[in-house]
């Protein structure tokens, strides 16, 4: 039955290949930790260890040693539960926290030859609201909803340069439109909205300016299943449309399944597999990762 | 003829490790080749490895040791086993198709539009493809009715038809097609032979599955049989 | 005649002892050399409220010297009660001559108004501040309206503006109209009527601005640019007194004060009374006018 040559396990996180070109984000070694770390808290720390909190100073590692390359127009899922990091992660690469180590290049910047973690804040701000969109899960994070759903995308384009009235509210309209919202909800602040519709306004804001990179962070964990199927078919519309590389965060894999074209598996703060979507559902080669696709609903 | 692909001792098999660390094996040193244009039908009993062999080539699978080598269209070789995932993600846009045995349903997509996506994919209007997504459900004799519904709630055969469509639409280079006639009137199984056999006409290569043994007689132009995961034998029939 | 002497107390010039005095203008010289930027300052306590006018005091007392010529105004007028007081109080102080004469004075100290007549460079001006915060309005948060200050960040202050233009079809602010000064800080000018605006901008005078409540100087310095925001498709305006004439003196162009008379009948008065005056006697002295942009 077995063969007589040699068998091994195929990589479970492929190896990366630096000298290859063409990429549009780099991650390398990318860390997050709170508290007072020592030099081995990220070795006492993970999922061989099963916990994030280092023994000995009790230093949160919430995520350590994240490696990965982004191309352009391609969509990549982040799969993990609580704790993983995942959340941290993509805060991490859109300014929201402030990162321990690691080394981050962004084609859009200086053509990759800086490590954007170190930016001044202006040229972070700068990026924040021209090169890159956020999606939050609750939407209260992403808008202000003191402000109307029009002047939400306003103040992306505001922050862009755009300050002529009539063409704001062209592009809002447009971008409502688009994320199918009522155009004659332009005006009202997000609190009389639904929940879906909340969201959908997010990601009109998220894309005002055209970025060629979107995080989009559980934005459908919470919302009906009517909705979430409304909204996660428009995002994938509109990834279609704009060929815009997306980082999407999810618990769910459903959702990753829908979405995305290649996949990270976390767990503890770690990158446990990395691989083709299709890959990691039908013959996922890591342990945690065959646990989490058993369970898939 | 010139090569397309080169499959060389792959062998693969599945460990769960949350199974008490079960070994499944699924294949066991296979190795031919095929050429371009070929139509090559993978034959055997269930689990004998055919759908594992397609989606190892596809890279749905990961091979444990071997090569797949893709001769691509613009002459350069690739080996699809040890490909970055970036590289395979580039040549299923460019090269390479994958239609399963059933249909992966999108919720709220009406069925047109799936047929429809795989050509404005390429950059084709939207309104050319929707013409041309409209016109092959009607060849495979979807009701009318069906084209602007979703899916989710039609019967095997008519989701098998707009699996089918979604594959033939968008003519690719080499087509991986599992179970293609499965859940057809005979009438349809025709069509659907028509059509494949219409793009290998055009160049495409086709890796086949099928237990029909008309569909087999009538699209194969060689077969590989296999057996618990190893090749049993690779022939050329002659086809009709 | 008997004289209470035990109890009489002598003060400082200036009521502020001169440590304080010092410090208060190092602040204002840092305002000056930052134009637009909100200088933290120590801001003593004064004999009157906060809300009063301290902040005002605070700047006057500190840059007031034995031969300046001081003129006191509250909205326009000399002869408000509290004008008046405030005006009593600086004479007590320092001895100085006062006057009502806008071309006299030297240091101008004023509530919610500019003079009319243009000041030249030999004349100091101080307003009184209520909120010097301009982002207050968007943002409660001191530490991020720091924040925003220094990275230039005024994203939420034009998506007010843009909000106020939707909802009401117009930019709603009659007074305290935000102003960017030497194109880098967005700062309040006082609530003064948007009319007075654009009389900041390459003025030869001195501005000093004071809020004694929340202890912030800030300046604008001569002949530097001062622009109230706007959009390129909506534009700042200032009020117009269209076919208005002041019941009082016959002139026209100045900024109006609306007074009802009866149930019925209402009549515009100019609001800078001196100002006023001097187009009553035939000498107008002159003024910057600001010709609204083509609808």
């Amino acid at each position: 039955m077995s063969s007589s040559s040699p068998t091994s396990a195929p990589a479970q996180v492929a190896p990366l290949n630096d000298a290859d070109t063409g990429w549009l984000l780099r991650v390398r070694g990318l860390s997050k930790i709170y508290g007072e770390p020592i030099s081995n808290s990220v070795q006492y720390t993970g999922p061989a260890h099963g916990t994030n909190i280092c023994p000995e100073t009790d230093a949160i590692v919430a995520c350590a040693e994240i490696s990965f390359d982004l191309y352009p127009g391609e969509v990549l899922g982040v799969v993990g539960e609580s704790g993983s990091g995942k959340s941290t992660l993509v805060q991490l690469l859109y300014f929201d926290q402030q990162a321990t180590a690691g080394e981050v290049q962004f084609q859009a910047i200086d053509e990759g030859q800086t490590n954007i973690l170190g930016l001044s804040n202006q040229r972070k701000r700068h990026t924040r609201s021209n090169l890159m969109g956020m999606v939050y899960q609750n939407p209260r994070d992403g808008l202000n909803f003191s402000f109307s759903a029009g002047g939400n995308i306003a103040e992306k384009l505001l922050m862009a340069g755009n300050f002529h009235i009539g063409r704001i509210r062209e592009r809002a309209s447009f971008l409502l439109e688009k994320t199918e919202v009522p155009v004659k909800r332009m005006d009202s602040t997000p609190d009389t909205f639904s929940g879906g519709m909340q969201q959908r306004v997010q990601i009109s804001k998220a894309i005002a300016n055209s970025p060629p990179l979107l995080f989009l962070d559980e934005v459908t964990s919470g919302l009906d299943v009517s909705v979430q199927a409304r909204v996660l078919d428009l995002i994938r519309h509109l990834q279609r449309e704009l060929g815009v590389s997306m980082i999407v965060v999810s618990h769910d894999l459903a959702v990753i399944r829908m979405l995305t074209d290649r996949t990270l598996v976390m767990k503890n703060g770690r990158i446990v597999e990395s691989g083709l979507t299709d890959q990691i559902l039908q013959d996922p080669q890591h342990p945690y990762t065959q646990l989490l696709v058993s369970s898939l609903l | 003829m010139p090569l397309l692909l080169q499959v060389q001792s792959v062998s693969k098999h599945f460990q769960l490790h949350i199974q008490n660390n079960k070994r499944i094996a699924a294949l066991d040193d296979v190795s031919f080749k095929m050429d371009q244009g070929d139509i090559l039908g993978l034959t055997g009993k269930s689990g004998s490895g055919k759908s594992s062999l397609m989606k190892c080539i596809y890279r749905t699978y990961l091979v444990n040791s071997g090569r797949i080598l893709l001769h691509t269209g613009s002459g350069a070789v690739t080996d699809l086993a040890s490909a970055s995932e970036h590289a395979v993600l580039r040549l299923r846009q460019t090269e390479m198709f994958y239609c399963s045995q059933f249909l992966s349903v999108i919720p709220r997509v009406p069925a047109a539009d799936i047929v429809a996506e795989s050509l404005t994919r390429k950059g084709v209007s939207h309104a050319d493809a929707a013409e041309q997504a409209r016109d092959l459900l009607s060849k495979l004799g979807l009701p009318r009715e069906l084209w602007d519904a979703f899916p989710a709630t039609f019967s095997g055969g008519e989701q098998q038809r707009v699996n089918v469509a979604r594959a033939i639409i968008a003519a690719p280079r080499f087509l991986l097609i599992d179970e293609p006639t499965a859940s057809l009137d005979p009438k349809t199984k025709d069509v659907v032979i028509d059509l494949v056999l219409a793009l290998k006409a055009r160049g495409t290569s086709v890796v086949l599955i099928t237990h029909d043994q008309h569909t087999l007689d009538r699209m194969a132009s060689r077969r590989l049989h296999l057996e618990h995961g190893r090749v049993r034998e690779l022939e050329t029939a002659v086809v009709a | 005649m008997i004289t209470a002497t035990k109890f009489s107390q002598t003060y400082n010039f200036g009521f502020i002892d001169e440590s304080t005095k010092k410090e208060i203008r190092r602040k204002l010289l840092k305002a000056v050399a930052i134009p637009g930027y909100q200088v933290p300052y120590s801001s003593p306590e004064m004999p009157i409220a906060r809300g009063w006018g301290t902040g005002g005091l605070h700047a006057t007392l500190s840059l007031i010297g034995p031969e300046d010529i001081f003129k006191i105004i509250d909205q326009g007028s000399d002869a408000s009660v509290n004008a008046c007081n405030l005006r009593d109080f600086v004479k007590r102080m320092t001895g100085c001559r006062t006057t009502y004469d806008t071309a006299e004075a030297t240091l101008i100290q004023t509530r919610h108004r500019k003079p009319e007549e243009i000041l030249t460079d030999k004349q100091i001006i101080v307003f009184q501040v209520p909120q010097p915060e301009i982002l207050r309005r968007v943002e409660r948060y001191e530490a991020k309206t720091r924040q925003m200050h220094a990275e230039a960040d005024y994203a939420k202050m034009w998506v007010a503006l843009y909000e106020s233009y939707v909802k009401f079809g117009a930019i709603m602010l009659g007074a305290g109209y935000p102003v960017r000064v030497n194109g880098r800080y967005i700062m309040t000018p006082s609530p003064i009527p948007r009319w007075d605006v654009p009389n900041l901008s390459m003025a030869p005078c001195l501005h000093v601005f004071s809020a004694g409540r929340e202890k912030r100087l800030h300046c604008v310095p001569p002949f530097t640019k001062v622009e109230p925001l706007e959009f390129e498709d909506v534009k700042f305006h200032v009020e117009e007194f269209r076919d208005i004439v002041c019941a009082a003196s016959g002139g026209d162009k100045a900024f109006m004060d609306e007074i009802y008379e009866s149930e019925t009948s209402r009549k515009f008065v100019m609001n800078d009374s001196n100002f006023m005056d001097k187009v009553r006697a035939g000498t107008r002295p002159p003024q910057r006018l600001f010709t609204n942009p083509a609808a």
